[in-house]
């Protein structure tokens, strides 16, 4: 009888009926592979697994004139592979991730090229979609018709972006803050049209290896599955590799005249967009969590925050409006903006500037504090309630070298932040007298 | 023949896999009706500490009168503007006290609102939420205000993007007389000519307990979320709501053709054919399912067929994609629309869409793609609980469009029985001219407006 009653026990938890308490769920260290360090966290109520794989691969290492490599690099990973038994095309390849009802996709930003694989836990179809997804990580081919077809198209979709003025703005804005750091130079049809199926290939035997990587999974597999999936990722990679020219320092935002930080750029739309910021702190910055919570005052808080206040409850003025901080591993910025119907660009830029200095100057009042510390503590549980959330928790705390035990104290380290830090911490890594603008389609009566 | 097994053998051990899911959804979902009419769908989903609060109204943009297009649309942004208990952007401020996220949209057939939060703050959402339900009591100068906004965002999203104003275009083309030929954040023109009284209007006419569905997922228990909501929703009296025309778009007799210049480099192609959608009580009907895995053989993955031949094979456009719908309170359309590759026309890009399109009405498609789309669809109903927020929409957008949450399950096995030649059959029938609409962006150059200056 006990051992029936073990036995629907271990039914239910298997079916996940049964739940172990709401603690959060820990990061498990996995055995380093070819320099490659692993995380996982086990969650057994779905018959999933979510990998990750970081590579140090980022659109900052495009070499100059050629900006855009790296997102092809990743990109064209999917289309064409030589596998174990031979080349795999592009077709092949996606009718065999649609067979296992997989989904594996690929990502660049500033930092890091993402490779992610959502597929079902049992073993078969798992160990068919993450042997695929090694091949795509292992060797890519390159075609040259593909490469040509991928770059044309590129060209023809950044033809398209510099017709928009979201596009147009964010451009400029990334050139303006990032000065020299080689995030500054965006892909352009000049750039691409240079890109070679030898810089591609190249660019990927340079950066894609073991000791640029780290995977992540979340799902249900046990730790040694887990290894087995990391094992089975890397197999092929080589664990390193020549050295990489290091980057230029990323710097502070230098102090300028206001003639030489902003740039008005003319543009025939119905609203104009504007956008402010300079570089800032990167994650695992001592002041990260004062910057969070004081932000949220500014212009990160949803509904409640005082831009939004002032620029949309009180004066109508927009309907986004919004401030954040994008901090990395090495580089971060902080940025502002909204857009506004174009004859009233000059009106709302001031308010978005006069806000964003008087928080500067005065920080946050005493409520104010109150209620950002209370919205994000509170809601803590709503930012890893799922298999993906955790996925994006553990993938940046594995990339920005933070404690295994963040997401333990994460709302301890809010709860600790006082008045005077965010006020410090603002005067210490913004200034007005620092901050790049664009603004973009305003016309002033 | 290997992978031929092993493609069977996946398929069977999905199919064991979905009815698990399936029989999962029936046994932890409760559903309820309140006195006054309001009707709760609770999902218990216990593997996190959090759950979803929703509230749908079923009244959308077609639900709408001429010359106040747009009404539901600013009625969502009014709610944000106090009750008689709770003054104006207060709300946004006790949800975000209690750590909640919220926010709101707007559809042709519904309007919803919703908050997450962790699970021991429901109950102070749901009283919120209950509350501005029958107290909503804004004044005329935040209505002039928020009516800026609005257009701000019509602005953002419709003017100054040729994609919306194309799409804005077909449905305006396609449609005569129903009332989906109607953005849904209104015409400029209403939006400037809208009274804070039409605001009222629209919220005194379609805001009633029986006019809504509560639809709350998560880490609670379906009895306590009863007792919570009747205290609070239960209070609200049942009041008849008007009366819904039902504006059946009358047949259409032949092609129709649309064109818009914009600001843009790439011509766009879009190719809408009246199709039919699936209709409460005729969950049987196969044509509906048909039509949803044509669009995934043309469109569902990296390899489907437009993809492969057009943006590939052919390299006439740039990106390709299929819409459709089966569920909805409104007429659908089955909608193709490209991105000219560089250098091609948008007469090139129609001609090897239709040839495409021949080439599967008259051929056939293979068992082998069919299979391909099933499996996908069964693997993503494993997805789709990663998140109980995605189960909250799922189960409010097909109750708004006439069916019960537990049809959802049927309609996906159903969609397994359906065969190839199902497939072809609706493409033959329903993907023809006399039911098209074809709407082109010619693309312009930006006017010219000075130089940048420093």
């Amino acid at each position: 009888m006990r051992a029936l009653k073990q036995c629907i026990v271990l039914i239910l938890l298997s079916l996940g009926l049964v739940t172990s308490a709401s603690a959060i769920l820990p990061i498990e260290k996995l055995e380093t592979y070819k320099g490659a360090k692993a995380y996982l966290v086990q969650t057994k109520a779905l018959p999933m697994v979510d990998i990750e794989v970081s590579i140090d691969a980022g659109d900052r290492y495009d070499p100059a004139g050629k900006s855009g490599l790296a997102d092809m690099t990743a990109g064209l990973m999917n289309y064409g592979v030589r596998g174990d038994k031979g080349l795999l095309s592009e077709a092949q390849i996606a009718d065999e991730i649609a067979d296992l009802g997989a989904n594996i996709g690929l990502t660049v930003g500033g930092e890091r090229a993402i490779l992610r694989i959502r597929t079902l836990s049992r073993k078969d179809l798992r160990d068919r979609a993450v042997q695929l997804a090694a091949t795509m990580l292992t060797a890519p081919t390159y075609d040259a018709n593909i490469v040509a077809r991928e770059k044309q198209r590129t060209i023809t979709g950044l033809l398209e972006a510099e017709t928009k003025p979201e596009y147009v703005l964010d451009r400029r804005f990334k050139k303006m803050v990032y000065g020299s750091y080689p995030l500054g130079d965006a892909p352009s049809a000049k750039s691409v049209a240079t890109i070679t199926t030898a810089d591609l290939r190249q660019f990927h035997k340079q950066f894609y290896r073991g000791d640029r990587m780290i995977v992540s999974i979340v799902g249900d597999v046990d730790a040694a599955q887990a290894n087995e999936i990391v094992q089975a990722l890397l197999k092929k990679i080589p664990q390193s590799g020549p050295t990489i020219a290091q980057l230029p320092d990323f710097q502070r935002s230098s102090v300028e005249p206001l003639a030489q930080r902003e740039v008005q750029i003319p543009f025939d739309a119905q609203q104009a967009h504007i956008a402010m910021g300079m570089t800032a702190v990167a994650r695992n910055n001592p002041d990260y969590f004062p910057l969070l919570v004081g932000n949220y005052v500014l212009g990160g808080g949803g509904f409640v925050s005082r831009l939004m206040s002032e620029v949309r409850e009180k004066r109508g003025l927009a309907y986004s409006v919004f401030s954040y901080f994008a901090p990395g591993k090495e580089t971060g910025i902080f940025q502002a903006g909204l857009q506004t119907k174009s004859n009233q660009g000059a009106l709302a830029f001031e308010v978005l500037s006069n806000t964003i200095a008087q928080f500067i100057a005065d920080g946050p009042t005493v409520s104010e504090l109150g209620a950002a510390k209370a919205n994000l503590i509170n809601g803590y549980p709503l930012r890893i309630d799922n298999n993906r959330k955790l996925l994006d928790n553990v993938s940046s705390i594995a990339w920005n070298e933070l404690p295994l035990d963040t997401m333990e104290t994460w709302t301890k380290q809010v709860e600790a932040v006082t008045l005077e830090q965010v006020t410090v911490a603002f005067q210490k890594y913004l200034a007005m007298d620092r901050m790049r603008i664009v603004v973009l389609g305003a016309q002033n009566k | 023949m290997r992978s031929y097994l092993l493609r069977i053998s996946c398929l069977f051990l999905l199919l064991v896999q979905l009815s698990w899911a399936g029989s999962q959804d029936q046994a932890d979902t409760h559903e309820f009706q309140l006195r006054n009419g309001l009707k709760l769908i609770v999902r218990e989903d216990h593997r996190a500490p959090t759950v979803a609060h929703m509230v749908w109204y079923r009244a959308g943009s077609m639900d709408e009168i001429n010359g106040r297009t747009g009404v539901a649309h600013v009625l969502e942004h009014m709610m944000f503007k106090g009750t008689n208990k709770v003054k104006s952007g207060e709300f946004s401020r006790l949800v975000a006290a209690v750590g909640g996220r919220e926010n709101a949209f707007t559809s042709r057939d519904y309007t919803a609102y919703f908050q997450q939060v962790e699970k021991s703050k429901l109950d102070e959402v749901i009283k919120l939420e209950a509350d501005r339900m029958s107290n909503l009591n804004f004044d005329d100068a935040e209505f002039l205000k928020e009516i800026q906004v609005v257009m701000e965002e019509r602005r953002l999203r419709t003017e100054d993007n040729p994609s919306s104003l194309l799409n804005e275009s077909l449905m305006a083309t396609a449609y005569m007389s129903s009332p989906y030929r109607h953005p849904v954040v209104g015409w400029m023109n209403d939006l400037q000519n809208m009274k804070a009284s039409d605001a009222r209007d629209w919220y005194r006419a379609w805001y009633k307990p029986n006019n809504a569905t509560v639809v709350i997922t998560g880490d609670v228990d379906a009895k306590k979320v009863l007792v919570t909501v009747e205290k609070y929703y239960g209070a609200v009296a049942a009041q008849e709501l008007p009366a819904r025309k039902p504006q059946v778009e009358p047949p259409q007799k032949g092609m129709k053709q649309v064109q818009i210049k914009a600001p843009a480099d790439s011509a766009q192609l879009a190719m809408a054919w009246k199709v039919p959608r699936l209709e409460p009580g005729k969950l049987d009907d196969p044509e509906p399912y048909a039509l949803e895995l044509l669009t995934a053989v043309l469109d569902g993955y990296d390899n489907a067929r437009l993809n492969r031949t057009l943006v590939k094979q052919e390299k006439v456009v740039n990106d390709v994609g299929v819409g459709y719908d089966m569920v909805s309170r409104g007429p659908e359309l089955f909608l193709i629309s490209a991105t000219m590759a560089k250098g091609k026309t948008v007469t090139q890009a129609q001609a090897s869409i239709r040839k495409a399109l021949d080439d599967l009405k008259q051929k056939g498609i293979l068992e082998s793609e069919l299979k391909r789309i099933k499996v996908r669809i069964l693997s993503d109903q494993i997805y789709k609980r990663d998140s109980i927020f995605g189960q909250a929409m799922e189960i409010g957008s097909t109750e708004m469009a006439g069916f019960s949450w537990k049809d959802i399950d049927y309609m996906l096995e159903k969609m397994q029985t359906i065969t190839p030649e199902q497939v072809q059959a609706v493409a033959k029938k329903y993907l023809i001219d006399e039911g098209l609409t074809i709407a082109t962006l010619d693309p312009q150059a930006r006017k010219a407006v000075g130089k940048e200056g420093q």
